[in-house]
């Protein structure tokens, strides 16, 4: 049957016939309208064109010239010639790292993008200091700016490493043969390698001396310490197992000696039932500032500076049982000390007490109340390193250099001719040196007054290794190739110490033969980022006069306001002022953007003249505070803050930066011009200015209004005593007369589908464990492109940031007095009255933070509202936002009862008028490629990190598993950043999930549950550790 | 058609001792003659007013809704307030023309055709609204349900925006539709008269031929009466519908069943006062005092007066079942409303709109001409401001105290505002000029029953 098949096109073939064949063979059988020999044609070659012709072709050619000149933007895009093995398009690589910026610290992970670095994460296999803070978040985008320096200058001319390089050591070993000195000025240095670089530079050139310097001192801490136990480190406390904790103005879970603590704090405060009763620690916060230590403290006590030291001095006497005789106190504050000292004797070592105060003799007698309490909670092993910086060396260093007795400065790490409080002199003793070297990401204010400078790379781009805590190591990797012609200061150090090996070989070899025990290898240790030797210390505490340092105490001065500088959460030491992420980051506190301002009293600013108030479109308004110390004079906008002690005001540093940054960043006023002394507190005194300052406050409403059902609260007696009903109960709606809780499905007008099939994500945020530190909003800015808009847009209430963390003030001296007010209204006369002044936050207030996202509601008001349907339902529980679908009506954004949708007013990228990073191409870099950037016109919200959930599905897939239990959380930019686990993101249909178990929790209760919206967020009551039977 | 007899002691509807001829003569000689100074003088203001509106309304479509007011909080604000502000005058007409007609209201012959074309005019008005606040406003189509090649996109039928442009390109479509069919005969009229070879060719067509026979005017009848219909509960719809977006959401001060009689009385409150406005003015500059006489500015004072009670009724009713209803939300958004940093728009609105009708009670009062006049410009503010209270008081303050802030208009905000009511002005002065205003076929039905002279011919 080898024969050739043949296949008919129709039964007509089967009969020959001639037609057929015709037709086969020749297509087209008719005659072609076509000139038989169209190029020899006589009538075409003789062919005139006409005028219409004419006409037509000018036309056409017209038409084509003018297309042809439109042309597309074009996107210069370089595809890998030989692709990388490990960079795999579409994947997210992790590399553990350590940021260190002289003032913040973490081990983090680094997530890169096709090479690309685009978000800081915890590193969750360091045990101290895995956790980020909002400004190590945002971080980040330092690499991206566009006003680095972006290669080594002298005299503001470019030139390249190796001239730079002859030209220092030209320098340096002139100095050296005339044995002249030289100053090495650096931030403190807590790496082992760049240690020993150091005494090998200054073993060659020893004419240089090596002073550490930080910008905000912790002097007075480590002198005490330096002092009592004869080692020159921080005090390391742990407060995981503490039951009582005193803090005498420390804002530990704020910004205090670079500390890291809220995450093991935290654990002490979350009330969990394990054995039928729950206990949490007792936290007493005695401070002058509103901090957000205070604001999570069970009993906060503002109180002036010298107030504040009575206290710590009447309760050393109690504890140690002193008998000498010092300045006495109210009755109030005694039974306030009398209660402090119950608690911390009641479980002596278990207690500490903190102190913030930058004074020696409070350190020492802090230290000696926790020697004599016999705490744990200090630790006795370990101490910090994050500060070494001594403020008489700094100062003798600043009188020889006035006096002329340097010739030249090399300065890594800091900046101060911004930090110094006479940063002006300082400046004009530079110009006189020899020569000064600034290693600088940018032309900053030491840099411009140096004679040179060297470009670094930003520290995603460096190698490196630390010490934070003593035998606790980390390394420092880069993440990118240097995008500029930059240098390590360790890297030029050894070059100008003529050593042949570079920075990492150092780092290898160091912890090849100090650092690293035989069987670690160095490889792991790179990938884990961390390493931890047993290495401990024995704390031995010298005998030493107290009495003596107590009487100090003691001697108060009470002339004008104690002024209490403190740093910003969003801005700390002010490095970031160029990162526009930090400047639009709400303080916690005021929720002031854009901004820092003196925060006083309300009795203090009716007494001065000190106003705020709210122009028509609400935005906030106040004159200015003019802060008089000795001749320096600043004028400075001011925020009445509820529970600032009276006769102190607060301000923060790190703003008012003139010099290397975009002008719309240069905002605030700089707070070190007042920091003499390196005393973070001075006396002052104030007057008012009539001048007009705009504030950019994102949260224009500070009390709750007692309006319970937002933020559900109750104490530890209550909670461990009474039934879930009394004190966190559903509430109820009326059906017929009937009273049905609203999550049945009685009262529901919707049909449920089946949800228990597939993944149900759930966050659950516990109130407890919020300290609202804002890592989260960071996070999220940088995971979800979500666009900076600038003071002005702010001002107008148009921030955008998806997740904000609504802080409210109680307006009684609690939240449930406030309740009680309210419910106790009668009459139409007296709710005019009592709602006005429920407006007014209480002098001494009750504060909560509750952070506030998309609550994907699975009956969302937004979805039902929405005309084109760009609002719907996801199966996984998510309200999906379709940007292209969107056509900008807002309606949804006004249906939606928690106001978390955000709306894009203007085009927000590649626009002037937003000189933010996403109008220029370095700042770029740092999107996230999964999420889309969006265009004017669109609303957009928190989406669940859609991308994350959906790269863990997809990864679990090709893996061929299921998605492990807490996999999720990782992936919610939110969850993944909060130190403290207050957000805890998962899928409920895992019962083995974290996020299930903490939904079963009796203290469970969904934000404005009675709407019916039936939230996947869920919040965890506030539960307090206030004894309400004690009065004191 | 009704018999050539009216009670005596009815008021004449046509005064002047009128002969068809001579209501001919009237109607048409506004458009036959030449606009005088004032005309220009106010034309001119209304086209700068409106050339502005269109330049802000530029300026908001190319820059961004930034542009106006509004933020996180306040979504919509003057815009919205704007379109349900419209949309209210545009009421009455409809209502005028198919509601008095089923009923044989006589004395809207003299006023139907001006407050039809003030429907129309400011239902243009109001369709701007909803287009422009839209973040991209160049997808408005998406919002039909028209065969895409999106996949399986369609509309939300849920969503009462969408039932809004339902609503509104059906009441715009039935409206002029109704106006243009009434309108027949009287172009026809002006056709026949016409001297000018232009102005007889434009006139033949837009009358579509109307002959005059007697099967034309049976089915001219005939189709009014079922446009009638087709319109009355057009009427009802409309602004039920629009309330509708307020009712259907979940913010307190806008979660409100009463809001669809509320927002229709509400409606033709507005909607007569604007005719009110308009007419007033009118009849004295086109001389046309014989036909829309003090009777019928007394009766849509009544109207006015009526509406403005039901009004007046529904706030109060908000208020008690506010309380009555034990929310501390709604509660709160109440005492807000009137007492909060609002206050004076509130009180503004109570003034104007519960107050002041109550004096039409006074018989000298309403048929005062000035003070008509007066009080339909204080009922119109005091509209807009029922609608502001109601959108921005409600949003401002609503249920997590941490997004609370205000609500200030920008000058694009205002300058779109003061656009559509130039652009309303623009309109309706050319319409004065080259339509027939007074419905002439329709008036000289009753001018032997309800003409002066012929009741005093009667009477005698």
């Amino acid at each position: 049957m080898n024969q050739e098949k043949k296949y008919w096109k129709s039964e007509i073939e089967l009969k020959p016939n001639s037609a057929i064949d015709q037709l086969r063979n020749n297509e087209f059988t008719e005659k072609l309208p076509v000139d038989e020999n169209i190029f020899t044609n006589d009538s075409i070659n003789n062919a005139q064109t006409d005028r219409r012709d004419f006409l037509k072709y000018l036309g056409f050619s017209t038409t084509a010239a003018v297309l042809a000149s439109c042309e597309g933007p074009v996107h210069k895009s370089v595809p890998y010639v030989v692709q990388p093995d490990r960079i795999i398009p579409g994947i997210a690589n992790y590399y553990a790292t350590t940021l260190y910026d002289g003032y913040d610290f973490a081990n983090v992970l680094v997530k890169t993008r096709e090479g690309r670095p685009i978000k800081i994460e915890n590193n969750k296999l360091s045990s101290y200091n895995g956790y980020a803070n909002a400004r190590l978040n945002a971080s980040i985008l330092g690499l991206y700016d566009s006003g680095r320096v972006q290669g080594p200058t002298i005299n503001q001319q470019d030139v390249s490493w190796e001239n730079f390089s002859n030209n220092i050591k030209a320098q340096l070993s002139s100095l050296k043969s005339l044995n002249q000195p030289v100053v090495l000025l650096t931030s403190t240095i807590n790496s082992p390698t760049s240690k020993k670089i150091i005494s090998e530079f200054i073993n060659k050139y020893p004419n240089i001396e090596h002073i550490e310097y930080d910008s905000i001192s912790e002097s007075s801490t480590l002198d005490a310490h330096e002092l009592m136990y004869g080692l020159r480190a921080l005090p390391y406390y742990d407060f995981q197992n503490a039951k009582c904790i005193v803090s005498i103005g420390a804002d530990f879970l704020g910004d205090w000696q670079g500390s890291n603590y809220d995450h093991d704090y935290v654990k002490g405060r979350i009330p969990n039932k394990n054995n039928g009763k729950a206990s949490m620690s007792k936290h007493i916060q005695i401070e002058s500032n509103m901090s957000i230590t205070g604001s999570n403290a069970d009993l906060r006590v503002p109180l002036s500076l010298s107030d504040q030291k009575l206290f710590l001095a009447h309760l050393y006497k109690k504890i140690s049982g002193d008998s000498s005789s010092i300045q006495s106190i109210s009755g109030d504050l005694v039974k306030k000390v009398n209660y402090t000292a119950e608690h911390l004797l009641s479980n002596p070592s278990q207690s500490v007490v903190v102190c913030g105060l930058d004074d020696l003799s409070a350190q020492i007698i802090t230290n000696r109340i926790n020697d004599l309490l016999n705490t744990n909670v200090k630790s006795k092993t370990k101490v910090s390193l994050a500060r070494n910086g001594s403020d008489s060396k700094v100062n003798s260093l600043l009188n020889r250099i006035k006096k002329g007795d340097i010739k030249g400065l090399i300065m890594s790490g800091v900046n101060p001719c911004y930090t110094l409080s006479n940063s002006n002199d300082f400046a004009e003793t530079l110009k006189k040196l020899n020569f000064s070297v600034t290693f600088s990401m940018k032309i900053d204010e030491t840099a411009i007054n140096s004679s040179h400078v060297a470009a670094i790379p930003h520290q995603l781009e460096s190698w490196g290794d630390f010490e934070f805590i003593n035998g606790e190591y980390s390394l420092t990797q880069p993440t990118i190739k240097p995008l500029f012609d930059t240098k390590q200061f360790e890297d030029c150090l050894l070059s100008w110490s003529e050593s042949q090996s570079s920075f990492y070989d150092k780092i290898r070899e160091n912890w090849k033969n100090n650092i690293l025990d035989s069987s670690q290898k160095w490889n792991s240790s790179l990938h884990d980022g961390v390493y931890s030797s047993n290495s401990t210390i024995n704390l031995n505490s010298n005998n030493l006069q107290y009495s003596t340092y107590l009487s100090k105490l003691g001697s108060i001065n009470n002339d004008g306001y104690d002024l209490i500088m403190y740093s910003k959460i969003g801005m700390g030491d002010g490095q970031q002022a160029n990162n526009p992420w930090l400047q639009e980051f709400p303080d916690p506190l005021t929720r002031v953007s854009w901004d820092n301002y003196i925060t006083v009293s309300k009795f203090d600013a009716e007494k001065i003249g000190l106003k705020n108030y709210n122009e028509s479109n609400g935005a906030l308004n106040s004159n200015y505070a003019k802060i008089k110390l000795n001749e320096t004079e600043l004028k400075v906008p001011v925020i009445i803050q509820p529970g600032q002690a009276k006769g102190t005001v607060g301000l923060a540093f790190g703003y008012g930066r003139e010099i290397g940054i975009k002008d719309e960043m240069k905002t605030g006023v700089n707070a070190f011009k007042l920091y003499k002394d390196f005393s973070k507190s001075q006396k002052v005194t104030l007057s008012s200015v009539f001048e007009i300052h705009e504030f950019a406050c994102v949260q224009l409403h500070n009390t709750l209004m007692g309006r319970g059902d937002i933020i559900k609260e109750t104490t530890l007696d209550i909670y461990n005593s009474k039934d879930k009903e009394y004190w966190n109960p559903i509430p109820k709606v009326s059906k017929n007369h009937i009273e049905t809780p609203v999550n049945s499905s009685e009262v529901d007008m919707w049909t449920e589908f089946d949800r228990s099939i597939g993944h149900h994500f759930n966050l659950s945020i516990d109130l407890n464990a919020c300290t609202g530190c804002g890592a989260c909003v960071i996070a999220c800015h940088a995971e979800n492109n979500v666009p900076v808009v600038g003071k002005e847009e702010v001002r107008k209430s148009r921030d955008m940031h998806w997740l904000r963390i609504d802080r409210y003030y109680s307006s009684e001296d609690n939240f449930s007095s406030d309740i009680e007010k309210k419910e106790n209204i009668s009459g139409l006369g007296e709710s005019l009255s009592i709602f006005g002044e429920m407006e007014q936050p209480s002098d001494n207030p009750q504060v909560v933070f509750q952070p506030v996202m998309c609550q994907h509601c699975n009956h969302a008001p937004c979805e039902t509202v929405c005309p084109v349907a760009a609002s719907a339902h996801g199966r996984q529980g998510q309200n999906h936002m379709t940007y292209n679908r969107c056509v900008g009506t807002r309606y949804c954004a006004n249906n939606c009862p928690y106001k978390v949708r955000r709306f894009n007013w203007f085009l927000y990228n590649n626009n002037n008028e937003f000189d933010f990073h996403m109008n220029d191409d370095l700042g770029k870099m740092v999107l996230n490629p999964d999420v889309v950037v969006r265009s004017r016109g669109v609303m957009e919200k928190c989406s669940f990190c859609i991308q994350g959930t959906q790269s863990v599905i997809l990864k679990a897939k090709n893996e061929g598993r299921e998605v492990e239990k807490n996999e999720f959380n990782d992936a919610v930019a939110c969850s993944a950043a909060c130190s403290t686990g207050a957000l805890q993101f998962g899928d409920i249909n895992n019962k083995e999930s974290e996020v299930y178990k903490r939904k079963q929790d009796d203290r469970v209760y969904h934000l404005l549950e009675y709407v019916g919206t039936k939230p996947n967020v869920f919040y965890h009551t506030k539960v307090r550790n206030i004894d309400k039977n004690k009065s004191i | 058609m009704a018999s050539h007899y009216e009670a005596p002691i009815r008021k004449p509807l046509v005064t002047g001792n009128k002969t068809y001829h001579q209501i001919s003569v009237d109607v048409a000689k506004p458009i036959e003659g030449n606009a005088n100074k004032q005309w220009w003088i106010v034309f001119s203001i209304s086209l700068v007013l409106f050339i502005w509106g269109v330049g802000c309304m530029i300026y908001t479509i190319s820059t961004g809704i930034g542009v106006w007011g509004l933020n996180k909080t306040v979504g919509w604000a003057w815009d919205i307030t704007n379109f349900v502000w419209w949309i209210g005058i545009g009421h009455a007409g409809t209502l005028i023309s198919a509601v008095l007609l089923l009923f044989r209201q006589k004395w809207r012959m003299g006023i139907n055709r001006s407050a039809e074309a003030m429907t129309i005019f400011s239902v243009m008005q109001a369709g701007l609204f909803p287009l422009i606040h839209m973040g991209r406003p160049w997808l408005a189509y998406w919002v039909l349900p028209i065969p895409n090649q999106f996949g399986s996109l369609w509309v939300n039928f849920n969503s009462p925006l969408l039932w809004d442009v339902f609503a509104i390109s059906t009441y715009l479509t039935v409206s002029l539709v109704f106006w243009w069919t009434g309108l027949l005969p009287d172009f026809a009229m002006i056709r026949d008269r016409a001297v000018k070879p232009f102005q007889k060719k434009i006139y033949s067509l837009v009358s579509f031929g109307w002959s005059g026979r007697a099967k034309d005017w049976q089915r001219f009848e005939e189709i009014s009466l079922v446009l009638a219909g087709l319109a009355t509960p057009l009427v009802l719809s409309v602004h039920t519908i629009v309330s509708f977006d307020f009712a259907t959401s979940v913010i307190p001060g806008w979660h409100t069943t009463i809001f669809p009689p509320y927002f229709v009385a509400g409606a033709i409150f507005s909607g007569f006062a604007m005719v009110n406005t308009l007419l007033i003015v009118m009849r004295k500059v086109c001389n046309l005092e014989d036909y829309i006489t003090l009777q019928h500015i007394e009766l849509m004072n009544i109207v006015i007066m009526i509406t403005g009670s039901i009004v007046g009724c529904a706030y109060i009713t908000e208020l008690f079942i506010a309380w009555y209803s034990g929310v501390e939300y709604e509660q709160y958004a109440f005492l807000n409303r009137a007492t909060g940093p609002y206050w004076w728009a509130y009180w503004a609105m109570m003034t104007c709109n519960v107050f002041s009708p109550q004096l039409m009670w006074f018989k000298k009062l309403r048929t005062s001409i000035i003070f008509s006049f007066v009080i339909s410009i204080v009922v119109n503010i005091g509209m807009w401001f029922e609608r502001f209270v109601i959108i921005v008081t409600s949003l401002h303050r609503d249920y997590l105290p941490s997004s609370w802030t205000m609500f200030s208009p920008s000058f694009v905000d205002i300058g779109i505002f003061i656009g559509t009511i130039g652009f309303f002005f623009v309109l309706f002065l050319l319409y004065a000029r080259t339509f027939p205003v007074i419905a002439q076929a329709e008036v000289k039905t009753i001018l032997k029953s309800s003409g002066d002279n012929y009741k005093k011919l009667r009477d005698k």
